[in-house]
């Protein structure tokens, strides 16, 4: 009773101790990564974005016929570099579902741990808000 | 020239969209969330406001919905550019008072022919 009531399983069906601090490690670990994955793909993209405008900057003084043919490809570049606002949200509902798992774990294998219990992060309320899986152009609908 | 402000926590995408609708002839102020958004609403006038949906401080539909409670944007366009494409979410932007719902990522011609279709 004492164990479902703080919302711990009981003893025999916790993780064992050892496994969970391994799955905890890698769970760690794949969590860092995505920071640097996130980190990573911000730098990319402020860099490229600096590049499309400086191309952009350059354009203007080209002859407008020029720039007509070349307008359906920095269309298609606007549209592909909003790439890095959707995989960073990917990336965080991503580590939050992680986190949850790291916390879940050293709340169940160290059951005692009343401050483990309390650290635990929610995991993400909702589905994940990304259900995009290509860079296609999203719909339009007007109420 | 029209002016419109467009609400994102992303840097990138406001980027992006402010360098969209530059270009089409819009006047764009930017916001980086919805409190920062009602804040710059209530100094000044927007004939359209284009926002996000995730953000923190203020998501999105808890814009629209203090903007459709102030008199002064009352019948200014709103819309909601997002990541979000359920029907559920659509239908919680409808009820709050959004003008239309558009998902990222946006083609920036499409974009502008669908605020010139709402922007009078």
């Amino acid at each position: 009773m004492e164990n479902s009531a703080s919302g711990n399983p009981p003893p025999a069906e916790r993780v064992p101790f050892l496994v969970a601090a391994d799955l905890q490690n890698d769970l760690m670990t794949a969590t860092n990564d995505l920071d640097r994955l996130q980190t990573l793909l911000s730098d990319a993209c402020s860099t490229l974005q600096r590049s499309f405008f400086g191309v952009w900057q350059g354009l203007e003084q080209v002859d407008a016929p020029v720039l007509a043919g070349t307008r359906i490809h920095l269309g298609s570049a606007v549209t592909a570099l909003q790439f890095q606002d959707i995989a960073s949200q990917l990336i965080e509902h991503l580590r939050r579902r992680l986190r949850h798992c790291t916390d879940r774990l050293a709340r169940d294998a160290m059951a005692e741990d009343e401050d483990g219990a309390a650290a635990l992060e929610d995991a993400p309320l909702r589905p994940n808000p990304v259900t995009q899986a290509e860079m296609d152009t999203g719909f339009v609908e007007l109420f | 020239m029209h002016s419109i402000l467009a609400v994102d926590d992303s840097a990138s995408m406001r980027q992006m969209v402010s360098f969209t609708l530059k270009n089409a002839g819009y006047n764009v102020v930017e916001a980086v969330d919805g409190q920062d958004a009602l804040e710059k609403a209530n100094t000044r006038d927007f004939d359209l406001v284009l926002t996000d949906q995730n953000m923190p401080r203020m998501d999105g539909l808890g814009l629209t919905r203090k903007l459709r409670a102030n008199p002064k944007f009352k019948s200014t366009p709103i819309l909601i550019l997002t990541t979000e494409s359920s029907d559920e979410m659509k239908q919680a932007g409808r009820g709050a008072g959004a003008t239309g719902w558009l998902v990222k990522p946006f083609d920036p011609v499409k974009l502008v022919e669908v605020i010139r279709k709402v922007v009078r």
